[in-house]
């Protein structure tokens, strides 16, 4: 059997349908909002996450900007790792793969179309060390280049293709021929994003940009990821010996740097949901004072034949608590069809969508939207409870 | 009875014998804007079990006052009000409630029914206050047939209900915890002539079962049912 002043409750509520409905929209709104922003700010974490995570084996080591201070005063900056600074690091890793990498950005022509992209420099057999080929094979000879997946695709790359590197209108410039095309990589944690990029063998690099036994980057492969921080430090121990003159970071500090990044980012958008439900809560905490403001007789008559002001209370509270539970209800729902469509548009992966980090924010949503609702009420219900009988009962 | 009374002195018909309501000197001041105002002004009476009493008097002569004091709504500003030897002044507002919801029973001349709920849940609405869950032992039905309400007109809602039948509806919710006292508050006021008189017999009746009737009226017919009437003016007792 149910409380009645659960029933009353309800009945007030169907009394009032109209203005009811109303208020349980703003709680809707805010909700789908909440819910929405968060499973948005969660699969863009999970997506993140899971891409970042292949490369979490991967120490990336870079010449520091500031390597010293020369006797005038002035700093000097580094030019990238030098061989000396390689060997070292490879003394360090010991059984680790270590893979030296040269960059830079170049132009290139296919065709007659010319295109802008990086320019990779690696020991051919390296490359199969970190990346895949999805199509052809590892350069095998001087010339012989490497394509990433965007490269390949926006300019109809196949195996055999050719690719002049350099400036347009720049006479004899060099020439590769497409070995290989790799599959996509998005935002590659390891720093080699190669979407967008070529990759040659480091003699040809070296032949055309020079810099013979200088690299702009070193990644350590650890064999167990368990110990990448003790290898850190040796390799720390080792070439910083007197200054620090190389910069050490591995994917994982950057995996929850970017994860923090993004963790603050789906506070604030949920805050921003948040406001709805700001809006929401004085909507719901107007609709309650109305409801009480309404009621006043009703009220007087309920404390007159002696009802505790305890259990007026909890009859306005009830009352909130509906309009919380539908707004809740019908906000769930709708923020799991508005939170995929969301998710699908902005991301383009629904892959993590059903995941418990990603859907939990549902049912978040609701109780933050119940709460709302219960909260705004409290003072209106404490404001009945509190009426005078005999003031109530003459009011009209 | 300008001056404070001893207990020997209150106005009452039985004396010696403990009355159900007592009231020791009673005043009751509004502090409004205008200034103070004394509606009751050092009032002592006594009201024993089983009586039926009118209040009568003029507008303004502190009848309501006298309502609520006696029906609990409102505590005296100074003086003792005594009702089955506890005295109200003492207790916390929960043991005012309780001691509302218990010992008395309301009849308004406006019926005041809770609009939300039919006539069998407005008279089951006590019960429920009381003893904290639905009627299962049929007492609301059963009173609701004493005041000559069936089934059927026992679902309406009271905008359903003629005036006569919403008093009714009133008095059962009254009777249905079994209070000592029946305050009525111009019980008749908004009912014709014979509903009101039916009304009345079903009052006498209640007094007959042993309940303590108070009723204030206007209608010096409808005080001559009571076997004792106490007149107002002023806020004091001019008569008893």
């Amino acid at each position: 059997m149910r409380d009645i002043f659960f029933d009353l409750s309800v009945r007030s509520v169907r009394l009032n349908f109209m203005r009811s409905l109303l208020a349980s929209i703003g709680i809707v709104i805010g909700v789908v909002a909440i819910s929405s922003m968060g499973m948005l700010g969660a699969n863009m974490q999970l997506s993140v996450k899971q891409q970042l995570s292949s490369d979490v084996n991967t120490i990336m080591i870079s010449s520091d900007v500031v390597r010293t201070t020369s006797t005038a005063g002035t700093p000097s900056t580094s030019q990238g790792v030098t061989k000396s600074q390689l060997n070292d690091i490879r003394n360090a890793a010991g059984t680790n793969v270590v893979i030296p990498i040269h960059r830079t950005n170049t132009q290139f022509t296919i065709g007659s179309t010319d295109g802008r992209g990086s320019i990779y420099g690696l020991e051919p057999n390296d490359i199969e060390k970190f990346l895949t080929i999805e199509t052809g094979e590892i350069p095998r000879g001087a010339n012989d280049a490497v394509v990433g997946s965007n490269i390949a695709t926006n300019f109809n790359l196949v195996v055999g293709s050719r690719i002049k590197i350099g400036p347009p209108n720049t006479e004899n410039r060099p020439t590769v021929r497409v070995s290989g095309i790799l599959p996509a990589r998005g935002f590659a944690s390891d720093g080699i994003n190669t979407d967008n990029a070529i990759i040659v063998p480091d003699t040809w690099y070296t032949n055309q940009y020079g810099d013979k036994d200088v690299y702009n980057q070193v990644n350590v492969i650890v064999k167990n990821v368990d110990t990448i921080g003790d290898v850190e430090s040796v390799i720390d121990e080792k070439v910083n010996r007197k200054t620090d003159v190389i910069r050490i970071s591995d994917a994982s500090s950057r995996l929850t740097s970017i994860t923090q990044t993004l963790g603050t980012i789906t506070t604030f958008i949920l805050a921003i949901g948040g406001i709805s439900l700001v809006v929401a809560a004085v909507s719901i905490f107007n609709v309650m004072m109305m409801s009480v403001n309404e009621r006043v007789q009703e009220i007087g008559i309920l404390l007159s034949i002696g009802t505790e002001k305890g259990e007026v209370r909890r009859m306005f509270l009830y009352e909130a608590f509906i309009l919380g539970i539908i707004g809740a209800v019908v906000g769930g729902i709708c923020s799991l069809v508005i939170g995929y469509s969301v998710v699908s548009a902005m991301i383009g992966n629904t892959a993590y969508f059903f995941l418990p980090d990603s859907i939990m924010y549902v049912p978040y949503g609701m109780v933050i939207g119940i709460l709302v609702c219960v909260v705004s009420g409290l003072y209106p219900a404490w404001k009945a409870s509190n009426m005078d009988p005999i003031d109530a009962l003459r009011s009209e | 009875m300008d001056s404070l009374k001893t207990e020997e002195e209150v106005e009452g018909p039985e004396m010696g014998k403990f009355p159900l309501i007592r009231l020791l000197d009673v005043s009751k001041v509004y502090h409004l804007e205008s200034g103070d105002f004394t509606a009751l002004n050092h009032v002592s009476l006594d009201i024993m079990e089983n009586e039926f009493v009118a209040i009568m008097g003029p507008s303004g002569s502190g009848k309501s006052t006298m309502m609520n004091q006696l029906g609990i709504l409102d505590i005296p500003t100074t003086g003792e009000l005594q009702i089955d030897g506890r005295n109200v002044v003492k207790m916390t507002p929960l043991e005012r409630t309780h001691m509302r919801r218990d010992m008395i029973g309301y009849v308004f001349q406006k019926f005041y029914l809770i609009p939300l709920l039919s006539a069998y849940e407005n008279v089951e609405y006590p019960l429920i206050l009381k003893y904290k869950h639905r009627d299962t032992s049929g007492k609301a039905a059963a009173i609701l047939k004493s005041v000559g309400f069936d089934e059927e007109m026992s679902s309406h809602r009271p905008n359903q209900l003629s005036g006569g039948q919403q008093q009714r509806v009133a008095i059962a919710r009254a009777l249905v915890n079994d209070p000592k006292i029946i305050l009525c508050d111009e019980p008749t006021g908004n009912l014709d002539r014979k509903t009101g008189l039916q009304i009345m017999d079903l009052l006498v009746d209640l007094h007959q079962k042993g309940k303590t009737v108070i009723l204030v009226t206007h209608d010096p017919k409808i005080a001559e049912y009571a076997h004792r009437t106490i007149l107002l003016d002023d806020g004091r007792v001019v008569a008893s």
